[in-house]
């Protein structure tokens, strides 16, 4: 190299470097646009079910659809008119109100006890945890809809098997609200708890077992061990299970409308999934029912949004 | 070289199913002459059948075409109605109950069938309250089908052996059902079965009373549950139930079916439409039937006159649609209608032996305001009997949140 002339060595640098760079841009070109082409199927295909009816649903809000529009085919837009009567509704604001009492409830219940009985689980020795497991995939694998059909005999009035069990003589469960969603929330977190408990067994199993015997050597207490120890590195599955159960929760339909009933669906008993459902489909208010369905989807959002702060928080100090 | 390939790999996936979806959508049916009729689930009772067969036959025989009958259920029957509108592709024809016309009426659903109705069977002499529930600003959308009433249905032989007779007021019968209950030690056992939250038989009550659950008032609905008749006649209903019946204070009148506490021995007698005769099973023999008492001695309570209407959709074929409610509603197909218990389209064949009958004539029927419809799915009525039931409002509290509920969704403008 040193033998060349100097202005050789240059005119050679000034000949490679275009070359080079003209290399380089291609494969950095092909290395960021790959997995852009990799997940435009997937990306259209969400877009096709998801985005077209959701765009659709946002126009739908603003816009008077009630039955007279839905034959004629064609809506009035009445811009934020929805969304004005909606806000100023004190059914919405109830209904809100006692879904996240409910939503609150239920995620909590599901969690705290689908912890105990995974933790369980790990405790347990293989000839109980065989049935065990067993049990709740045999929960887990019955459709909701059988499933409340069985809730309703257990619960019924004339003949339930609660009833006969605990000598209750005829006791209503559906007498009050708080009686009719202490029993919704009661199948639901039922109904959910396999789901929770296997995946969160699924996550101890990978709780190495050497740190959980250290922090024992060091004295510290099963307590101390789960918090410091066995919640920090499960922290993911605990949030995505929670993110996951508030997204279920908040918007359950099946086994509030069909348990309670669909004679006994009162304003003073609603949830946001029936709340949307009447006002969209008994009273036929598309319209109306868009907006809720929207303020719904900003709700659960925001929820989640805070939870998931709250958690990585958590996570950092 | 792998990279071109998984990119044409997912290319080849998305033309795929692109073209899956386009499949989807392209149906290769030819279109015969043919039309959809949907009728409600009763009508596949089995001797209710062989009516919906002769009139397929005489349809097919008068036109050429064939009805395809598809059978709905009440519950769910408005809303795969809404999504064939929405969709274009709705029946030909479709049963609709008395009280579900006017909103779609209102709303223009229905084709109008004015200029036609004297071409229908007896339609000078249809029945005056049924017709009402099928015209809406004078013209006439729906051609009346069937009504029904609801009655007592009871135990002879228990009657006979308390020495009981058929009341002649509501005292009387509380009295009764009282006694009734007292000689069954039967946990649950009802003088008379009532369901707690039966609108239809509580606002016989109200009715009975003089009272009214809403009236236009200068062009506005005004909730009428407030006033101290309909008052009277709730706290009547409270205190009569009590009496007479066990059963939940917050079920409704198909959780379970009356008919079956009925045939389990659960009840001495139920209320309910008249065909419950049909479900008693071994107690058949024992069993008849009454009209319910007034509170005024001597007379009977207004009841509730249920029914279903035919109607021909937007869209759909008005000459055959026409031409199989005709066949249906012909007089010999009314004629066996009455026979199995329903009270025929037509006065002309009226039968006073018939107690279902003897009950339409004093009889009483929702507003007809186009959004009623939605205070039955917002289960008003029913939300206020059961608050009054078991207590967590006093009749008058209650009375009147649902009377302001009714008037606000009456008056709404969607």
């Amino acid at each position: 190299m040193t033998s060349l002339p100097a202005d050789t060595q240059i005119a050679a640098e000034s000949s490679f470097r275009p070359a080079r760079r003209r290399r380089l841009t291609r494969a950095r070109l092909g290395r960021y646009a790959i997995p852009y082409l990799l997940i435009l199927p997937v990306l259209a295909a969400i877009g096709a079910v998801l985005g077209y009816p959701v765009g659709y649903l946002i126009n739908l809000s603003f816009q008077r659809y009630g039955l007279p529009e839905l034959i004629q085919h064609t809506g009035e837009y009445i811009g934020l008119h929805n969304y004005y009567l909606v806000l100023h509704d004190s059914v919405f604001w109830n209904t809100l109100e006692r879904t996240i009492v409910f939503t609150a409830a239920n995620v909590g219940l599901t969690m705290g006890l689908g912890t105990l009985l995974a933790l369980l689980l790990v405790r347990v020795s293989t000839w109980v945890r065989i049935p065990l497991t067993a049990g709740l995939v045999l929960v887990w694998s019955m459709p909701v809809v059988v499933a409340v059909q069985v809730w309703y005999w257990m619960t019924n009035f004339e003949n339930g098997v609660l009833n006969a069990i605990f000598h209750l003589g005829q006791h209503d469960w559906y007498a009050s609200t708080f009686s009719q969603l202490g029993v919704v929330t009661a199948l639901i977190v039922w109904g959910a708890l396999p789901f929770v408990v296997i995946t969160l067994y699924a996550g101890l199993a990978q709780v190495p077992h050497e740190l959980v015997e250290a922090a024992e050597i060091d004295g510290a207490r099963p307590w101390r061990v789960l918090k410091d120890v066995t919640f920090p590195i499960l922290k993911p599955i605990f949030l995505v299970l929670t993110s996951l159960s508030i997204i279920w929760d908040f918007g359950v339909f099946t086994q509030p409308y069909l348990l309670i009933g669909r004679e006994h669906q009162y304003a003073s008993n609603y949830l946001m999934g029936v709340y949307v459902y009447i006002k969209a489909y008994s009273d036929n208010d598309y319209g109306q029912g868009a907006a809720i369905s929207i303020l719904m989807l900003l709700i659960v959002a925001i929820l989640s949004v805070f939870y998931v702060r709250k958690m990585v928080r958590i996570g950092d100090t | 070289m792998k990279r071109r390939k998984f990119v044409a790999v997912g290319f080849v996936a998305l033309a795929a199913l692109v073209f899956a979806i386009a499949a989807g959508g392209v149906s290769g049916a030819t279109k015969a002459k043919s039309i959809t009729v949907w009728l409600q689930t009763d009508a596949q009772a089995t001797n209710w059948q062989p009516i919906v067969a002769a009139a397929n036959a005489q349809f097919q025989k008068d036109t050429g075409a064939t009805a395809n009958v598809q059978y709905q259920t009440w519950g769910t029957h408005l809303q795969k109605f809404d999504a064939t509108l929405a969709g274009g592709n709705t029946p030909d024809v479709i049963e609709m109950g008395n009280t579900e016309m006017t909103k779609y009426m209102a709303a223009g659903a229905f084709q109008d069938l004015t200029a036609d109705k004297a071409s229908f069977p007896n339609s000078s002499t249809w029945l005056a309250g049924l017709a009402a529930s099928g015209r809406y600003n004078g013209k006439v959308y729906g051609v009346p089908y069937y009504a029904g009433s609801r009655v007592i249905t009871y135990r002879t032989d228990l009657f006979k052996k308390y020495g009981l007779k058929i009341p002649k007021s509501v005292a009387q019968f509380a009295a009764e059902g009282a006694k009734l209950i007292s000689t069954n030690s039967k946990k649950g056992y009802s003088g008379l079965y009532v369901a707690g939250t039966d609108w239809y038989f509580a606002m016989s009550f109200v009715f009975d009373y003089g009272g009214n659950i809403a009236t236009r008032v200068s062009g506005k609905w005004k909730g009428t549950l407030d006033t101290p008749k309909s008052i009277a006649g709730l706290t009547a209903y409270k205190n009569f139930f009590n009496a007479v019946s066990r059963a939940s204070k917050t079920t409704d009148e198909a959780h379970p079916q009356p008919y079956d506490q009925y045939a389990a021995n659960l009840a001495a007698s139920v209320e309910g439409p008249a065909w419950f005769t049909c479900c008693v099973k071994k107690y058949t023999p024992v069993t008849a039937q009454f009209v319910m008492p007034s509170h005024v001695q001597g007379q009977v309570m207004p009841g509730f006159l249920g029914g279903s209407d035919l109607a021909i959709p937007v869209g759909a074929d008005k000459s055959l649609g026409e031409a199989w409610i005709k066949a249906y509603t012909s007089t010999a197909s009314q004629k066996a209608l009455e026979a199995i218990g329903n009270i025929p389209n037509t006065t002309s064949l009226f039968n006073p032996k018939k107690v279902n009958e003897r009950a339409a004539l004093r009889s009483w029927f929702v507003p007809t305001a186009k959004n009623w419809v939605n205070v039955e799915n917002q289960n008003i009525l029913r939300n206020m009997l059961a608050e009054i039931l078991t207590g967590k409002l006093t009749v008058k509290q209650a009375a009147t949140a649902a009377s302001d509920d009714v008037a606000s969704i009456l008056n709404a403008s969607v």
